[in-house]
């Protein structure tokens, strides 16, 4: 189901991304935020994270690739998005990216966002929200 | 509360920065996101219609990272980078960027203001591709706790 199809109130289809333990590293490597709070666990917990965090822009390419999914794929359908990180993610959370329809017209759709960890416990990702062309 | 960080700043500009945008850079940003949308990373299809492949949107933060990085930095600014975190991050996208874009980044501080002792610093920075036309404008919030 594509968001062309879906109505005010509608949810997005949910997804799920497994964070790799290693996947702050990659991250850093691919994105060039090599903060020692994102690639060293012993530095994440002398600064009381309790271990590294995942940058939060990566968090929000999880966001990012959830509604361009839900747009058939197509990236170009992105107009504009929004997040607020809320609570860190570590390493070998499970990432649930999930949205709504809120507003709807001929050529866009606006979709509020949201994402949680630990099955729903800890938000990370609030006051979010996609603009997407139609 | 005793503001931390000078509101003179704001209107302090960064770069122009300039990126050049490659079809294994876009491969290695996807698959550091898991994303393995084909219009990114199938390089065969790309080359038998003879088009380049796409970036995806949040290849944005590649790009547009050393006017970011020119602000953290900015020994007049001076932010302490110990106790700040990213609160917020809005893109809006213009047009698509494709591997081979000559992708050029402006920064400027739209904001800084202190809230509940913390203080927020935000800045917008703006891409255009070799046309002069914007892919992206990005506003990013920092949050600075008060030590």
């Amino acid at each position: 189901m594509s968001i062309k199809d879906l109505n005010v109130g509608d949810a997005i289809e949910e997804q799920k991304n497994q964070v790799g333990k290693y996947q702050p590293i990659y991250y850093a490597g691919a994105g060039g935020d090599f903060n020692p709070i994102h690639i060293d666990p012993e530095f994440g917990n002398m600064v009381g994270l309790g271990g590294n965090i995942l940058q939060g822009l990566c968090t929000m390419s999880f966001v990012a690739k959830a509604v361009v999914d839900n747009a058939g794929g197509d990236p170009e359908a992105l107009k504009r998005i929004k997040v607020r990180f809320a609570k860190p993610v570590k390493p070998l959370d499970t990432v649930v990216v999930s949205g709504k329809v809120v507003e709807k017209s001929d050529t866009e759709a606006k979709i509020e966002l949201s994402a949680d960890t630990k099955n729903g416990e800890v938000n990370v990702i609030s006051n979010a929200f996609a603009v997407v062309r139609l | 509360m005793v503001k931390l960080v000078d509101t003179k700043f704001i209107g302090k500009k960064y770069g122009p920065t300039k990126y050049e945008v490659g079809r294994e850079k876009i491969k290695e940003f996807a698959k550091a996101t898991g994303d393995m949308n084909p219009r990114y990373l199938d390089f065969d299809a790309a080359e038998k219609e003879g088009r380049p492949v796409i970036a995806p949107p949040m290849f944005a933060v590649v790009y547009a990272k050393d006017v970011i990085e020119q602000m953290l930095l900015d020994r007049e600014l001076a932010l302490n980078l110990m106790m700040l975190v990213h609160g917020e991050q809005e893109f809006e996208f213009g047009v698509t960027v494709k591997s081979g874009d000559l992708i050029t980044t402006e920064g400027v501080i739209k904001d800084i203001f202190n809230k509940k002792g913390k203080d927020f610093v935000i800045e917008e920075t703006v891409s255009k591709n070799q046309n002069g036309e914007m892919t992206v404008r990005g506003l990013l919030t920092f949050v600075i706790r008060g030590s």
